[in-house]
């Protein structure tokens, strides 16, 4: 015994850090956790209160793009949301007025997004290959010098 | 734009677990199967490896150091990484690394201390100054090198050692588990995946060893002890062929069951993988190692030493390979074939400069073998036992893994 004196120092060692570890852990883990499932409940409020909702919807850009809102509306893109190709529309409107210019997303990245060929699509979506239907440089927005996206013929 | 073939889902086409999900497993490898090596010493007693038993412990160790920077890498935000330990969702097979990293790691680092115990004191007596203090402290302040104290701790390292073998197999075991356990991939899921990420850990451990050693022993100059390089030959020739053996076996019974999901694999494997799975991981890293290694089990007694050190050099290059591209297969080809299992996504070739791209994966395999380096400043891997030539019939001294006494 008088020999294994390092063994009872490490294992003493061993203890205060196993329980270190478990006390910590006591302190470390948030109140709210656990209430409705592995995560802290009270952080889903928090979260909501820091990110004020981005995207408001379709509905949104009517009462003052009305003429736009109705040719999306009439065309092939009605499904589509303005929000998709516009940014979401608290870059462009905040509390009622507007506060900056909206960008667009005019690549011809986005358009395949949708209507490249892939074999996993529906027949009747219309969908091109990109190389045999674009003639000129496949570049910027080039889809958009014959389709009007608000409301795209095929 | 991204290359799609066959009917793929047309929104799920990206590959997202990156290189670093490849360096994981990769890295988490080399931790257990140094480890097995240094086992092979300390429980099993196999007197041929004691050369390695302590390089291979301190390999384990650095490697160890580094496995979760590829996870923190991949995922971001480092700061939050603690709270997998703290607050685990035990029903998420990822909280099981926490726990079995940490268990683990205080297994390891016990052993380390019990094993260089003898060279902490005789640092802290050599020394002066904070250096001194700090030595005392790594050895709590007990001096005693008598030899019932040394049996002592030989007695606790071998008891550690046998804890931390099912414990290196279980971390290991456990990351196959995470991708084994993923019954919508049929080219993860199979309850073989564990046994086979094991099989691999050993492999690229042993191979890793049996280079590091003789680049070790070169550099300070030392013997190479021609019969620890057979076993380890040895031991790699017995992991290959298991781990390939059953890589092989999971393929032919999916071939053979021609069930729905072989549809996708033999697509996946002839085309996306064609050059990383039967060039390098079947012909370059397990054909040519095979018969590499094999030359050298079966025919030992007729190589040149330089021969057969070479031999193996090269079969354990060939071999890290192979598990790394293993790995690549398993991560990325997993993620190759559609949900739909009829389509394949587009390949995926890994950035350069990014957080998850090749350079930081280089730096990445680079920083163990700088805490090696710098284990060794602190704590000399080889102690000041005299290179004995082999076949030397020295009684082992009673410290097992210190070999010899502090010569001056």
């Amino acid at each position: 015994m008088e020999h294994a004196r390092h063994v009872f120092r490490i294992a003493l060692v061993l203890l205060v850090v196993i329980t270190a570890i478990f006390l910590g852990r006591g302190f470390l883990v948030p109140r709210s956790y656990g209430t409705f499932g592995p995560y802290r409940a009270d952080n889903v409020a928090e979260q909501m209160k820091i990110r004020p909702p981005a995207h408001a919807g379709a509905a949104s850009c009517a009462p003052c793009h009305k003429a736009k809102s109705e040719a999306h509306d009439a065309g092939g893109h009605k499904a589509v949301s303005c929000e998709v190709c516009h940014a979401p529309l608290l870059r462009h409107v905040t509390n009622g007025t507007v506060s900056g210019k909206m960008p667009v997303d005019r690549s011809f990245t986005l358009c395949a997004r949708c209507h490249r060929r892939i074999q996993g699509r529906p027949d009747k979506f219309p969908q091109v290959i990109l190389e045999q239907h674009v003639t000129s440089k496949l570049e910027g927005a080039v889809c958009l010098d014959c389709h009007d996206p608000h409301s795209p013929k095929p | 734009m991204p290359e799609i073939t066959g009917y793929a889902f047309p929104n799920d086409i990206h590959v997202h677990w990156s290189l670093m999900i490849v360096m994981y497993p990769y890295i988490t490898g080399f931790v257990a199967g140094a480890f097995i090596v240094s086992a092979l010493f300390h429980v099993f007693g196999r007197e041929e490896f004691r050369p390695v038993a302590r390089l291979a412990m301190a390999t384990s160790l650095c490697f160890m150091a580094v496995a979760t920077l590829p996870l923190n890498l991949h995922l971001g935000h480092p700061e939050r990484s603690w709270l997998v330990m703290v607050t685990p969702n035990l029903s998420s097979a990822m909280a099981g690394f926490g726990m079995l990293y940490s268990t683990y790691l205080l297994i390891l680092v016990l052993e380390v201390w019990f094993v260089w115990r003898q060279q902490i004191i005789e640092s802290a007596r050599r020394s002066r100054g904070w250096k001194r203090t700090f030595y005392a402290m790594l050895a709590l302040g007990t001096y005693d090198t008598s030899p019932e104290a040394i049996a002592i701790d030989h007695r606790a390292a071998t008891i550690l050692a046998a804890i931390g073998l099912p414990g290196a197999c279980m971390l290991h075991g456990y990351v196959g588990f995470i991708f084994g356990a993923i019954k919508a991939n049929p080219w993860w899921s199979s309850p073989l995946m564990p046994v086979i990420f094991l099989l691999s850990a050993a492999v690229s451990g042993i191979a890793l060893l049996t280079i590091l050693y003789q680049v070790v022993a070169k550099l300070n100059r030392r013997v190479i002890e021609g019969r620890t390089v057979a076993a380890l030959a040895r031991w790699l020739w017995f992991f290959l062929i298991l781990t390939v053996t059953l890589e092989l076996l999971e393929i032919i019974m999916l071939a053979y069951e021609k069930s729905e999901s072989w549809h996708i694999i033999s697509q996946l494997l002839t085309t996306r993988l064609e050059f990383s799975f039967i060039t390098i991981q079947m012909v370059v890293g397990s054909l040519i190692p095979f018969i590499l290694l094999g030359v050298v089990v079966l025919m030992d007694r007729y190589l040149h030493d330089r021969v057969r050190n070479t031999l193996c050099i090269a079969s354990s290059i060939l071999l890290l390979l192979q598990v790394f591209s293993m790995r690549w297969n398993i991560v990325i080809g997993g993620q190759l074939l559609s949900k739909s299992f009829r389509g394949l996504r587009s390949p995926y070739s890994p950035e350069i400069f990014g957080r998850e791209g090749i350079l930081v994966a280089i730096a990445l395999l680079i920083m163990p073998f700088v805490l090696l380096w710098l284990f060794n400043r602190v704590l000399p891997i080889f102690g000041d036992d005299k290179p004995h030539a082999a076949g030397g019939h020295e009684p082992p001294p009673v410290t097992a893994p210190v070999a010899g006494v502090h010569a001056g």
